[in-house]
């Protein structure tokens, strides 16, 4: 295995030191009189397991402190595993395995468990943080990311990322009592501070009309009524992520990151700048409705200078008093600390009829973010202690933990939570896909574009084509797509060397990209990402009824008539299954709209197809019944017309099953 | 009168001081005297209608909806939310609803999500906002959309082409029709919904009873064909033309509303209903609901009721519902309550107030009250106990 040494510009204390300010007396104290103690059962070593020959990184992403501040609670996803650190030693003092990919946590209110939801499982782990060890698992749904408690720790409330639903669940009984629909893609959940709302915030955009801005949402759950009550459309933006209430008196809003794409204009105006752009929604209270609902008021300002961006905004906190805001940039590795009384002076001046005046405003930042603080490489989640004075933010790419001083605001020290040492080629080459630094003014990073370990962002874009509204193209996930190429809707990119390459630098990052061996290391992470687990297939692996059916109809070679299918327009053609349902071929189904330059696009490979919407090269189609009702008219995508409707919904259900 | 839009009228009061003509016939006296009061059937002689006068579109009213203090009206031109006696929101397809006449609407009362069934499809209202589902762009079997009901995660979809069934956690679609399950006829109509069971009630082709856990499905038809005559008065569904359907987990029976008559089935025997040997107002029956020992028949002369127990009917309609003339209706308001005995016997109270229409499509519950859809508006019955005892009891005095 190959494994390279950190020669990047990596300036962080790795030796899990102290704080510097510590006296030694106060070290003797704590090691000697036992104040400090390690978790009895679990293991605190430094784990070098390895998985298929590569070293387990841990890549922490989510944070929770204990009520008193005194355990930092970190979730590693690559690892799954469950860290806690000692906030006073900064050492890791116990690690407990949870389910597959955990992503998300929760402490309850008493302080005496946490729930990790762990993604790939689909599970919530209950872990008792005395003996750190997980007390039972809990079902979920689909893809479980955000999770919290209700205020009084009866209920658990777990975001369903590739289910679009949240899971409630009754922890008297561990048994989920109901899912809610929120929207596509749900990621992040908070709890609001007077305990009456759940937010839950989504990372793509509403599947709607392709040559529209999209719109993101953000759903309101009742935590007494227990049902949706608000679905706030948060315009122009996509990937919302975590969710920051400002304490009352400081605002009383919510911040949440997010990415402001121009989606619609040729890419090549990136290098104009302005192109994708990173801030936060600024979503507060507006008084009620005459049924007295809360109503919310939507605003966005922009995080990025006018020559430098922050890009790809991840974890929101706010300090217990309100007076600082913490806002993560996972591509620039930057937290942003924000004067919310300086933010507040500047909402002011919005007016109330043009909750978007700052949206496209770069020169609103320096108006209110007063430190821009280097972290650890890709600064996901981030948590303030309970007594203002710290903040702590996982950097995901190299298995750290910053700790702000907050009185300071400057990075006092850095956590080593204990990963590899070495770098693998893979584990580089992740480092790069989460780097905007290669893009002309930060702009993106390959995750920009590629969110959620490199799934799609759900949008249609226009790429090389300087003209308006030409060679719109729907963006294309990298899970499994090793084996694949060619790569573009137009296959013109023989393999992934050319794609990262030459043609990301001239094309995407508008500079000098990534060198030779930076793209192979890039192509090798790229190649191992994985789709998750299907959802639509049962756990014995069997078909079910309908998708037997559908099977059956994706191979058939007549048609209901008995008439012959000529080869060619049958499914499994184009989509050959020994290839992941991919030709690997251009061809012409009669969908190529009016401002294309082409008619044969790539044959797209269909596994993971469930989760993909929307559909073809332009996105036009919103649900894969459309693919069929709507744009295959001439039969040029399949002979589809004589089918009926349970034979679409059954070629849809084994469809979604690949 | 001219009455400002949110204000419903109330059709009858602010003219006439609560003026009751009782013509009481010996057959209500008799029924008053041989019954306790809390067995009495209900008599509901106030009523308040929402017509375009109110803020209602205009059109018929197809389909109500009780949920807590809010009431979904399906009409013609639109969605329509009534919360504590005032119209609230009249929501159309410039709103987001999937068709402009809603047929039917569903609470789910584990999330507050309303389902609405449309002729342009199938529509989720949720938090302010629609979500909808159509033959084109999901696997719904057909936008015209009659029924919907929601069980547990899944949500039953009547449609002129089938049964559709939408998992709601996993979004998948499930159709039932004559390919994969006993349907006479795919166009159907209502759903009841139970907790082992869903009812369907088809246009031409019966009662189809779905069994959740076995996963099957059961067909009731008329045992005479579609012939329009009954050979044998119980020997089962009265007729295949099913227009709604109905479960009372009470007494364990579903009940089938035909355009050829009423029909009851306890598992074990049926209990048929005609004009001609019952108080039933008419044949022709749009929807049925029951609770308790009471079953309602909406017809197109009256909203009828059944005690079950006793055998007692009581029909409610307009005074003048011979008269289709609307604007004749509009200015008289009164209404005729028609009682009619197990033997037969018929006794009429005249009430001030009535229904908007006696062409009745569908009701529904809230506590006492009841909720009634009509072909000219939607009717709230309110439920005056003390009123109702004083009837009685008047009745007793007199004898």
């Amino acid at each position: 295995m190959k494994m390279r040494s950190k020669t990047r510009d990596l300036k962080v204390n790795r030796g899990g030191t102290l704080p510097s300010c510590m006296p030694l007396f106060a070290l003797l104290l704590v090691t000697g009189f036992g104040l400090h103690r390690s978790l009895g059962v679990a293991s605190t070593g430094p784990d070098q397991s390895s998985e298929g020959g590569s070293p387990r990184y841990l890549s922490p992403v989510a944070l929770k402190l204990s009520p008193h501040g005194k355990r930092l609670y970190v979730v590693c996803e690559d690892s799954d595993l469950v860290l806690a650190v000692d906030t006073y030693t900064h050492r890791v003092i116990g690690r407990v395995k949870v389910g597959h990919k955990p992503e998300g946590i929760v402490v309850s209110p008493d302080g005496r468990t946490l729930y990790v939801s762990n993604e790939w499982s689909g599970t919530v782990s209950e872990i008792d943080t005395d003996s750190f060890q997980v007390r039972r698992t809990l079902q979920a749904g689909w893809g479980p990311v955000g999770i919290t408690t209700g205020r009084t720790g009866k209920m658990l409330y777990v975001v369903n990322t590739l289910g679009n639903n949240v899971s409630l669940i009754d922890l008297s009984t561990g048994q989920e009592v109901k899912r809610l629909d929120a929207g596509h893609f749900p990621e992040y959940v908070a709890l609001s501070r007077d305990g009456k709302r759940v937010y839950v915030s989504n990372l793509l955009a509403r599947v709607e009309r392709y040559d529209q801005p999209p719109v993101s949402q953000l759903t309101v759950i009742d935590t007494r009524r227990q049902v949706v009550t608000q679905r706030i459309a948060v315009p122009g933006v996509i990937q919302l992520r975590h969710i920051t209430e400002v304490p009352a008196r400081a605002g009383g809003y919510l911040l949440i990151p997010f990415l402001r794409p121009k989606n619609l204009n040729p890419l090549i105006q990136l290098q104009q700048g302005w192109y994708l752009t990173h801030g936060m929604a600024v979503i507060r209270p507006s008084g009620s409705s005459r049924e007295g609902q809360q109503k919310f008021q939507v605003m966005e300002v922009l995080l990025d200078d006018i020559d430098h961006y922050y890009a790809d905004g991840f974890g929101a906190a706010s300090t217990p008093d309100g007076r600082w805001a913490l806002v993560t940039a996972s591509g620039a590795n930057i937290v942003s600390i924000i004067d919310t009384a300086k933010l507040n002076r500047l909402l002011r001046r919005v007016p109330p009829e043009e909750p978007e005046a700052l949206a496209d405003r770069l020169d609103s930042a320096r108006q209110f973010v007063v430190r821009r603080l280097r972290t650890g490489r890709n600064p996901t989640g981030v948590v303030v202690s309970p007594d203002g004075r710290s903040a702590y933010i996982a950097n995901r790419m190299d298995d750290t933990v910053s700790v702000v001083d907050m009185n300071q605001l400057k990075i006092a020290s850095t956590i080593d939570l204990g990963g590899p040492k070495g770098i693998s080629a893979a584990r580089f080459g992740a480092q790069l896909f989460f780097d905007a630094s290669y893009c002309y003014e930060g702009q993106l990073a390959c995750a920009t574009c590629h969110p959620h370990g490199g799934f799609e962002d759900g949008l249609v874009w226009s790429l090389e084509t300087p003209q308006l509204g030409r060679d719109v193209v729907e963006n294309r996930t990298l899970l499994g797509i090793a084996g694949t190429s060619p790569f573009k809707w137009n296959g013109m990119n023989p393999n992934l060397a050319t794609q990262d390459g030459p043609r990301a630098a001239r094309y995407i990052f508008r500079s000098e990209g990534f060198n030779s061996m930076e793209v192979k290391d890039l192509e090798t992470f790229i190649r191992s990402l994985r789709l998750p687990p299907n959802p639509h297939v049962t756990p014995n692996g069997h078909l079910t009824g309908g998708q037997a059916r559908g099977r059956a109809i994706f191979f058939r070679t007549t048609t209901n008539a008995g008439s012959l299918i000529p080869p060619q327009e049958r499914c499994y053609y184009c989509h050959a299954p020994l290839t992941h349902y991919t030709s690997r071929v251009q061809m012409n189904v009669g969908t190529a709209a009016q401002y294309d330059n082409i008619k044969k696009f790539d044959v797209p490979q269909l596994e993971g197809v469930y989760m993909r919407a929307p559909y073809l090269h332009n996105g036009k189609a919103l649900t894969l019944e459309e693919i069929w009702t709507k744009f295959n008219p001439k039969d040029q995508h399949g002979i589809t017309s004589d089918m009926n409707k349970v034979q679409l919904n059954d070629l849809i259900e084994f469809l979604k099953t690949l | 009168m001219l009455v400002s839009p949110s204000q419903p009228s109330l059709q009858g009061t602010m003219r006439t001081p609560l003026r009751l003509c009782i013509l009481w016939s010996a057959g209500l006296l008799i029924l008053a005297t041989t019954r306790v009061a809390a067995q009495n059937p209900p008599l509901y002689t106030k009523w308040i209608n929402y017509t375009k006068a109110s803020g209602f579109p205009a059109g018929e009213v197809f389909c109500v909806t009780v949920d807590g203090n809010r009431v979904w009206a399906g009409t013609e031109h639109g969605l329509v939310l009534l919360e504590n006696g005032r119209v609230k929101k009249v929501l159309t397809p410039a709103d987001g609803i999937a068709g402009r006449a809603v047929m039917s609407v569903a609470v789910d009362k584990r999330t507050g999500d309303v389902w609405v069934g449309t002729f342009g499809g199938l529509s989720r209202y949720s938090a302010g906002q629609f979500k909808n589902y159509t033959n084109l762009s999901s696997g719904l079997a057909n936008d015209l959309v009659y029924g919907v009901a929601v069980q547990g995660k899944y949500v039953w979809v009547a449609t002129a082409a089938g049964v559709s069934r939408l998992n709601t956690d996993t979004g998948d679609w499930s159709i039932f029709n004559e390919q994969n399950a006993p349907f006479n006829e795919p166009w159907s109509y209502a759903f009841a919904v139970s907790q082992k069971k869903v009812y369907v009630g088809l246009w031409g082709g019966g009662v189809l009873v779905y069994d959740i856990a076995h996963h099957y499905w059961r067909p009731y038809t008329d045992p005479d064909g579609s012939m329009e005559i009954v050979l044998y008065r119980n020997q089962g569904l009265i007729h295949d033309i099913v227009s709604g359907i109905a479960y009372n987990p009470e007494t364990k029976m579903f009940w089938a509303s035909t355009y050829f008559g009423l029909s009851g089935y306890d598992g074990r025997n049926w209990h048929n209903y005609l004009t001609k040997d019952s108080g039933l107002a008419s044949n022709f029956i749009n929807a049925v609901k029951s609770r308790g020992n009471d079953v309602w028949a909406c017809t197109d002369k009256g909203l009828s009721y059944l005690d079950y127990k006793t055998n007692i009917w009581v029909t409610y309609r307009p005074d003048n519902w011979r008269d289709l003339d609307s604007a004749r209706l509009e200015k008289n308001g009164r209404g005729e309550i028609v009682i009619t005995k197990p033997d037969g016997k018929k006794s009429k109270v005249e009430t001030p107030t009535s229904l908007a229409h006696n062409y009745i499509l569908n009701m529904d519950f809230q506590g006492k009250d009841i909720w009634v859809a009509t072909a000219q508006g939607l009717s709230h019955g309110i439920s005056q106990p003390q009123k109702e005892e004083q009837l009685y009891e008047s009745a007793r005095n007199r004898r």
